[in-house]
């Protein structure tokens, strides 16, 4: 008995040796995990010279949305010339890494002038586009850097209405509306729907029992109850999006 | 033996501070790496936190709508706990934006270093900012 408490007395240093080597692991591994949570949020690998090009590329689509959000709800086509003007200026006073230089064209090739192409149609179809190239070079005595990229920001609209008499001149209507940023389905900040009257537009309320679905994959679900006497059955989808820029469409309704 | 066993177990408490002391001495650098590197990621981190911020527009609203609160909000989400930062904003006409301070210390050091960042707002009436991010480790 007393043998066997005179060895665990003398394996006592021992313990505390491998307690310690525990708690030294213990300590180094939350070191390393702190530290590498920390990092992990930012990519720091990543190169200095890409960043910034990287910012430069995000403030000329930011100019090109602004624009195209502003000529959209009624501004000048020379909106996006004057701000794309402000922009150079502003990147040329750069000089963090060298002299910069920006330099843009805007499209001309049909449909589109001067940068903007706008189809707000009558067959279901509407679009509100910006299109613009860029060329921006970096100089200085150890980088030298030419990049060449373009914004196209395009906001489609698509609308698809049907109807069935179900009185006298009373009609349910019923309109899908889909829209799509850059090509890809997008949300819309909001949605405008009229139908024709003889010469007017109207907007269906609650009385016309007017609901809309969001199916949040940018696609809409309208429908309505109308008197309209004639057998023709105009929709018209007015579609702000995420970005405000607005898009508008026409169709004619198809019976069922 | 008896006279033995009180220097081993002054061995063992010598390898025991040893043990801690060397895990200590090689936990330091990973908080404490040259300085010209230390700067050169506090850079990169600055940067990188603004373009996220950016990324979808954010930034510019923020900025334009005068949220400087929600600003610093997301600042100090964004960037590692400890380092310090201050955020100036300047018009087209390089005059100061921000009414409120953004930041965590309003004046980070001599070690601080300087990130400029062109920031354009999404809105239709398209605004332009000059960003001004001090960034410096802590001592």
């Amino acid at each position: 008995m007393k043998v066997r408490e005179m060895r665990k007395k003398q394996n006592s240093g021992q313990v505390i040796l491998i307690a310690v080597l525990a708690m030294a692991l213990i300590l180094l591994s939350t070191q390393i995990y702190v530290f590498e949570v920390q990092m992990s949020t930012i990519n720091l690998n990543s190169n200095p010279l890409n960043n910034y090009l990287f910012a430069i590329k995000l403030g000329s689509r930011n100019v090109v949305i602004g624009s195209i959000a502003n000529i959209s709800s009624g501004g000048s086509n020379t909106v996006l010339a004057a701000n794309l003007d402000k922009w150079v200026a502003l990147v040329d006073k750069q000089n963090q890494f060298g002299r910069s230089t920006l330099n843009y064209t805007v499209e001309e090739t049909a449909p589109y002038s001067s940068g903007i192409w706008f189809s707000w149609g009558t067959e279901g179809f509407g679009v509100s586009s910006a299109f613009v190239h860029f060329m921006f070079n970096l100089s200085d005595r150890q980088v030298e850097a030419d990049l060449s990229y373009f914004v196209n920001v395009t906001t489609t609209l698509t609308i698809e209405g049907t109807y069935r008499t179900v009185g006298a001149d009373e009609k349910q209507v019923n309109v899908t509306v889909n829209l799509f940023n850059e090509g890809k389905p997008a949300l819309a900040s909001q949605v405008t729907l009229y139908y024709r009257i003889l010469d007017g537009w109207l907007r269906p309320n609650a009385s016309n029992s007017y609901a809309i679905t969001d199916y949040g994959n940018g696609t809409y679900f309208a429908s309505f109850l109308a008197n309209i006497s004639s057998s023709t059955v105009e929709v018209s989808v007015l579609v702000s999006d995420q970005r405000q820029i607005l898009v508008r469409t026409n169709a004619t309704c198809s019976q069922i | 033996m008896f006279d033995n066993k009180g220097q081993i177990k002054i061995i063992e408490a010598f390898l025991a501070i040893s043990v801690m002391f060397s895990v200590l001495v090689l936990t330091a650098p990973m908080s404490s790496t040259p300085d010209l590197e230390k700067q050169e990621k506090l850079k990169k981190l600055g940067t990188q936190v603004l373009i996220k911020l950016d990324n979808n527009g954010t930034l510019g609203k923020l900025i334009e709508g005068e949220n400087w609160t929600a600003l610093k909000q997301s600042m100090d989400l964004l960037l590692p706990t400890g380092v310090f930062y201050n955020l100036t904003v300047y018009d087209e006409n390089m005059q100061k934006v921000n009414t409120q301070e953004v930041g965590n210390s309003s004046q980070p050091g001599p070690e601080a270093v300087v990130i400029q960042y062109l920031c354009v707002t999404q809105s239709s009436d398209t605004r332009f900012y000059t960003i001004q991010l001090q960034l410096a480790w802590p001592e």
